[in-house]
């Protein structure tokens, strides 16, 4: 009941303040009112859908949803954009909890089984997509009347895109519920193989497509990839390594040192062309499976940093959403995604019978790989600003995709997780 | 003899080096970003102001008043000096004759103590003045604020009014969460979350941020429960870094120009005469110690009134904005040099 009062003293103090006082003029001075509405605000109505049994991530995006400047412009969308500046440390911390998560010693027996699972899915994803893309690209309003190589990039292009998964959302799941177990696991390792597959795809796609369009750079296919993901993987490492070692030695104030670890690895590897994803989480597990702090200092570093950061990742995600955009392709987006959503759960079943993966996991893990999120936006605004003729319509359905997918897919992820029983019961519990 | 807040001979001349006018590693535009962090950093000055402030007993109340008024005649000295000083030197603040004296004059009543190695029975009694001065200190510095942007005097005390029922109602806010947090990550969620909603609502209304952090200091200071308890122990790990920070900041901003010598002159000079006298006003009515002594103690600069001149240096971005803080910066080292000295010497 303090909750529900304390949410609607906030959201009366916000409306009050955009509503009846006059704001400033400089768009810089609102980031902070928005900052502090969405921690506040943001937190208390996930809190409130978890009363639902739905996930706190959903909460926050609803509430991002509903405040932002799709609905009621509480946070106007210079605010939204403004809190998107924290994205790319969110997103590093994400993938560096991940990281943490995955201990090789402990997976060894399951990882071949799970890199069949991912490997069969992603490819049964990737082929039924693109085939269906290039065969329906006249009637598509993207590029209509592409032929030849160019109808195969833009083809692959898509099928990449709309194969992808989201790690920062299944991760931010696993982490509020405090999940432990196979489901967890395989899910987590699935979307991790489908974070690297993005990575080779999106670069060969892109390849087609510059090569057909006469605008292919002198660098090939085979060196970009290799410095966006052996890079990667290499920068991630040596900054875990650096962590772990400062986490031995000095071993105070872990949760400072940890998100500037994240800014590293979110700044400097976006200016030197990595990707932050794979940064942190080759990070992550350079300091989880080499070099583990002793005790839990790290793990409580990680739980007191990271519940603002993904209250206000998620939040600023949901007032991004963008409905003028589902409104715009509403039947095609609709269509696409029930595609996927079948193509997923038909690409799991396969790849956990020839796996031989089996319950509670093995039918459920198709529920953890529904949601999209700033990663294939990321990748979308790219396609946008390179080839806006086309790009621009790309974007318009992959936002509209997303913007769905990251609605459901939380909500399903957290119901197979109730299912297979890896909810930490208690995990709501005050600590004494 | 150390400092009781860390030096500011060491930060701000650091933070000169860092500046733009030194190896530029903070760049103006990298500064400009930390512009959020400032506002945080002085919501959080102002709440320590509010969960200072304690009235019950005839005592604290007599502490409170002589603390002001010891506030108020360091203002008086100091804004009277300059403004007669301006306009014998015809200083280039002719436009803002009024208010650049007496914006110098608030930022130097804020005090800080000293702390000293051995037994100091007059030390708890000259930190609790020093804490009790920022109230003064924090309500001329919203009035002005409030001056500063509005066109009437009225103007300035309604807009000046508007900030503390909003900082009330935020805080009421915390109130209701900060003891029904489930664990720490989400009582520390909550505490930042309405720290930040008091320092944004202040910036996105140019209202004061020190303003609206006492004010809901002293909510959760007056409010049964254990809510002061917990902000408390949440700021006090934050306060060393946003001390270093703003004296950092304050380095970067200063510039060694003709008026911020001008200006600092009379500020050591009227300073220094404001705090005798303004700590013997304080001593007539607190009663207990020397007057003399009293003043000393308070010699150092307090935070809040760097933080003052940092947060006008924001609102107004000009030379003379700049050449206050540059002033008040290094009016600062020049008192801790000087309390350091004077404590020295009275020990030997």
């Amino acid at each position: 009941m303090r909750r529900l009062v304390a949410l609607a003293t906030v959201i009366s103090a916000m409306l009050f303040i955009r509503r009846v006082l006059p704001g400033s003029a400089i768009d810089e001075r609102g980031i902070g009112l928005a900052l502090g509405f969405a921690l506040l605000a943001a937190a208390l109505a996930g809190d409130l859908i978890e009363r639902l049994r739905l996930p706190r991530v959903t909460g926050y995006l609803l509430f991002g949803l509903a405040a932002g400047p799709a609905v009621s412009n509480l946070i106007s969308g210079s605010m939204a954009r403004e809190l998107r500046l924290i994205d790319g440390v969110a997103v590093a911390l994400i993938a560096v909890m991940a990281g943490l998560e995955m201990n090789f010693v402990a997976l060894r027996p399951r990882l071949v089984a799970m890199l069949k699972v991912g490997g069969i899915t992603i490819a049964v994803l990737y082929a039924t997509l693109f085939a269906v893309f290039y065969v329906a690209m006249p009637w598509m309003p993207i590029v209509p009347d592409a032929q030849g190589p160019f109808r195969v990039g833009v083809a692959a292009l898509l099928a990449t895109i709309v194969t992808s998964f989201s790690p920062t959302v299944t991760i931010a799941v696993i982490a509020e519920n405090r999940a432990h177990g196979p489901l967890s696991d395989l899910t987590m390792a699935v979307v991790v193989l489908g974070d690297l597959a993005l990575v080779f795809g999106f670069g060969i796609a892109m390849q087609l497509v510059r090569t057909a369009t006469g605008t292919a750079a002198d660098v090939s296919v085979l060196a970009y990839m290799s410095w966006e993901i052996w890079g990667s993987l290499a920068f991630g490492a040596l900054a875990g390594a650096a962590l772990a070692v400062y986490l031995r030695v000095v071993g105070r104030e872990a949760g400072v040192v940890l998100l500037a670890t994240c800014v590293v690895l979110s700044e400097v590897g976006t200016r030197l062309q990595f990707e932050p994803v794979l940064a942190a989480l080759a990070a992550g597990l350079v300091i989880e499976n080499v070099a583990p702090p002793r005790g839990d200092i790290l793990r409580e570093a990680v739980e007191r940093s990271a519940l603002p950061i993904l209250i206000v990742f998620f939040a600023a995600a949901g007032a991004s959403l963008r409905l003028d955009a589902l409104r715009a392709v509403g039947l095609l987006a609709g269509g696409v995604a029930l595609l996927r959503l079948l193509l997923i759960r038909g690409g799991t079943a396969l790849g956990v019978r020839l796996a031989a993966v089996g319950k509670p996991e093995g039918p459920l893990v198709w529920r953890g790989l529904v949601s999209q999120a700033g990663l294939t936006l990321g990748l979308t605004v790219l396609v946008a600003s390179q080839y806006p003729d086309w790009g621009v319509a790309v974007e318009t359905l992959v936002v509209a995709l997303t913007s769905l997918h990251v609605l459901v897919g939380p909500i399903l992820f957290r119901r197979a997780l109730e299912e297979a029983g890896e909810i930490t019961e208690g995990h709501l519990q005050p600590t004494p | 003899v150390r400092a009781a807040v860390a030096p500011a001979i060491v930060y701000v001349p650091l933070g000169y080096l860092l500046g733009p006018h030194g190896f530029t590693l903070l760049s103006s535009s990298a500064l400009r970003h930390l512009d959020l962090v400032v506002w945080l950093a002085l919501t959080v000055l102002g709440v320590f102001a509010g969960l200072g402030l304690r009235v019950r007993g005839p005592q604290e109340r007599a502490m409170l008043l002589g603390a002001s008024v010891e506030a108020l005649v360091t203002i008086a000295a100091v804004a009277g000096a300059v403004a007669w000083l301006a306009g014998q030197w015809s200083l280039p603040v002719a436009n803002s004759v009024t208010s650049v004296p007496l914006l110098v004059g608030v930022c130097a009543a804020a005090s800080a103590v000293v702390i000293t190695g051995g037994a100091d029975p007059l030390r708890a009694r000259a930190a609790r003045i020093a804490d009790l001065d920022d109230v003064a200190v924090v309500l001329v510095g919203a009035w002005m604020l409030s001056w500063h942007q509005g066109v009437t005097l009225l103007d300035a005390a309604l807009a000046a009014v508007v900030v503390v029922p909003l900082g009330a109602v935020i805080a009421a806010a915390g109130l209701l969460l900060f003891e029904q947090a489930r664990n720490d990550a989400e009582r520390g969620t909550f505490v930042l979350g309405v720290l930040v909603l008091l320092a944004g609502t202040a910036a996105y209304l140019s209202l004061s941020p020190l303003l609206i952090g006492m004010t809901a200091g002293v909510l959760w200071r007056w409010a049964p429960g254990r809510a002061d308890a917990i902000i408390r122990a949440d700021l006090e790990k934050l306060h060393q870094p946003l001390v270093v920070l703003l004296l950092v900041l304050a380095g970067t901003t200063v510039e060694l120009t003709a008026l911020t010598l001008w200006l600092l002159a009379p500020f050591l000079v009227f300073r220094l005469t404001g705090k005798i006298a303004g700590g013997w006003a304080g001593w007539r009515i607190i009663g207990g110690t020397t007057a003399g002594e009293l003043g000393v103690r308070l010699l150092p600069c307090g935070l809040v009134g760097l933080a003052l001149a940092l947060h006008f240096n924001q609102m107004m971005d000009g030379p003379i904005a700049a050449a206050v803080v540059s002033a008040v910066a290094l009016g600062a080292i020049g008192f801790e040099i000087l309390t350091v000295g004077a404590l020295a010497g009275s020990e030997a």
